[in-house]
């Protein structure tokens, strides 16, 4: 039982995790292939794993709407938006123009789907301003710090800030421009490298952990 | 009869100076050749012929390139005199040696003939071209393009893979059981606080692993996290909640929920809809998520693993619903949403080294000393790195810091 949970599963993450890497380095028209296989049989997986997934989302707003748990409304809303799309889209054999103009599944996915998408990123908009008036509440020298960086690049970034700018600090010669993009440039990527240097080796180790078999925790335990 | 003779006599000189001046051939482009590129998957070849120093601005070079014995020619490329010399092709000083004094042309062949090329030899000729006229064109040469087995380009990054795998096996052979030092991680110390927070308020607590796929690594680190904080949830019997993006991560997840409560002695507790399919939909998803935290005001919010633009419509949510947040992702641009909105953020290897830290055991903790070796390299590099750029640059060495780069460049 413990070859079949435990060591087989290993074999084949060890042998694809190695045969992965080995081709990063083999440019031969063999490693290219088993890259596409992979790819292909990672597609396969993905669709089944999907109909599992909605499966998965269907049963779970059916109990909450059988069971008239708190919110089930909202539950009414996956299927009716389900149908909104899933039905124009039969209707429209999956095309979403034609010569005449518009399908269902366009107007669906037009006046629906990209409607609500908008909705939600520009939500993001005022979300920005929340975060940023907590974040400029200064409660350490780092929070000054980030607030002087985000205050000079508001400035910057406006034209009532440039005149501003240039009426009190003109005299040093520098313009909002030059000392924004030199923030942009020199502090920023300088904290942005040393964060991608150590993410990638972490990375790195984090695959090595996986691929000998160290880390196996997301097989279960003994 | 004389006039006769002396018109044939001027009408054959006329033909002969005539078949004189269509016969001049072209001068030839001495020292073309094409070569199989190397390093590469089969599909290209790489021109190479010195370069004139007598040609002007106006000079240019045209490529062409056929699949049949004579004829059937094709233009390949088509670039000025003093562009694409040796040192334009991009490799490593120690797999490619180019010279600004000549040409050398990378020809993608399936660019021009699509993935599966028609023939497996090529023929080649080049002219040079001043105001539309040809002034120079080369002998045909053929090329059999193949596929090589090793990318000799790539030997800096296999060295430092060999080395940080050297340390890695060092590292984990030499695990210790006690008296490893490993800093302490504010974020993952609040796990426990953020879970008795929920037991006492009977919420519960919200666990996103991200819109990232399985084979993404912070994902799989969000995996291991789960792993550990649904065994404390289990312990302290509290509840939580994943919702999810992919499918497939939803799997792996709901198996390894099950196996922490199982290991938690709660297997009863544990139940199906813990981990719930949302939606494959970035907005989508975080809609449905904020919907949730806004209904249900959990007492704590976990968001570990790959985020984009959702990382602040679902922090910024479980921040005015008032949860303890902690946050984790290696997507460098999303991290000032979590610092301004969560209470605590893990920064990309902090995220990694999460499930170590967590879990305690030797092994796993020992491989994080290879983190800080990787780092200590790194460091060390740079510096020297840097002096011996800057010494390079000021002494005149372009060669020298051009090798210097290379070594430090990924191909």
């Amino acid at each position: 039982m413990k070859l079949i949970k435990k060591h087989i599963p290993l074999a084949i993450v060890m042998v694809t995790g190695v045969l992965t890497l080995v081709s990063y380095y083999v440019p031969n028209k063999l490693s290219v292939n088993y890259i596409e296989t992979l790819s292909q049989w990672e597609n396969i997986v993905v669709a089944f794993a999907f109909l599992l997934g909605l499966i998965s989302l269907f049963f779970s707003h059916y109990n909450k709407i059988s069971r008239k748990a708190d919110g089930w409304g909202y539950s009414v809303f996956v299927f009716v938006g389900f149908l909104a799309m899933v039905l124009p889209a039969y209707l429209s054999h999956g095309k979403q123009m034609t010569d005449a103009g518009l399908t269902p599944l366009g107007w669906s996915f037009k006046f629906i789907y990209n409607a609500l998408s908008g909705t939600m990123f520009a939500v993001l908009a005022f979300y920005i301003v929340s975060t940023a008036y907590r974040s400029f509440r200064i409660k350490s020298m780092q929070a000054f710090v980030l607030f002087v960086a985000a205050f000079i690049l508001i400035l910057g970034k406006v034209p009532l800030g440039q005149i501003i700018w240039d009426s009190v600090l003109g005299w040093t010669g520098q313009g909002v421009s030059d000392v924004i993009e030199w923030i942009m440039q020199v502090p920023a990527v300088a904290g942005k490298r040393g964060i991608m240097i150590g993410i990638s080796i972490g990375a790195i180790v984090t695959s090595l952990k996986i691929i000998f078999g160290i880390e196996k925790q997301y097989m279960g335990k003994d | 009869m004389i006039k006769t003779k002396v018109i044939t006599l001027i009408a054959f000189m006329l033909f002969a100076a005539g078949s004189a001046f269509a016969a001049k051939p072209a001068p030839a482009i001495d020292g073309f050749a094409a070569l199989d590129m190397p390093y590469d998957v089969g599909n290209a070849a790489v021109l190479r012929w010195p370069a004139n120093p007598a040609d002007t601005d106006d000079t240019s070079y045209v490529v062409y390139v056929s699949t049949h014995e004579t004829g059937g020619w094709l233009e390949a490329d088509r670039f000025a005199a003093a562009a694409k010399t040796g040192k334009d092709i991009e490799l490593p000083f120690w797999a490619w040696n180019g010279s600004a004094a000549e040409h050398a042309v990378k020809i993608e062949l399936n660019n021009l003939f699509g993935e599966s090329l028609p023939s497996s030899v090529f023929q080649f000729r080049v002219t040079a071209e001043k105001n539309k006229k040809v002034i120079a064109e080369s002998a045909v040469v053929s090329v059999m393009p193949v596929g090589n087995w090793f990318r000799l380009d790539r030997l800096n990054n296999l060295i430092l893979l060999i080395v940080l795998i050297i340390i890695f096996f060092w590292a984990v052979s030499h695990a210790k059981r006690k008296g490893l030092f490993i800093r302490r991680i504010a974020g993952l110390d609040a796990i426990d606080e953020a879970i008795g927070r929920a037991t006492e308020m009977g919420k519960p607590i919200f666990y996103v692993p991200g819109i990232g796929s399985m084979g993404s690594i912070s994902t799989i680190a969000s995996a291991f996290i789960l792993g550990e904080v649904s065994k404390k949830v289990a312990q302290y019997d509290s509840q939580i909640k994943v919702p999810h993006y992919d499918p497939i991560v939803m799997t792996v997840c709901k198996e390894i929920v099950k196996q922490s409560y199982m290991e938690a002695g709660r297997p009863d507790s544990y139940r199906e809809d813990i981990n719930q399919f949302v939606s494959a939909d970035q907005f989508s998803y975080a809609a449905s998520v904020d919907g949730m935290i806004s209904r249900e005001k959990p007492a704590a919010c976990f968001y570990m693993g790959y985020f984009m633009a959702e990382s602040l419509l679902l922090a910024e949510v479980g921040a005015t619903s008032g949860a303890i947040q902690i946050a984790g992702t290696d997507v460098e641009h999303q991290l000032p949403f979590f610092f301004t909105a969560c209470d605590y953020t893990l920064i990309g290897e902090e995220l990694y080294a999460a499930g170590a830290y967590l879990s305690k055991e030797p092994m796993l903790l020992s491989a994080l000393k290879v983190q800080d070796f990787g780092k200590l390299i790194v460091m060390v590099s740079v510096f020297f790195g840097m002096i011996l750029v800057v010494l390079g640059a000021k002494l005149g060495w372009t060669d020298f810091v051009q090798g210097l780069l290379h070594l430090f460049k990924g191909y």
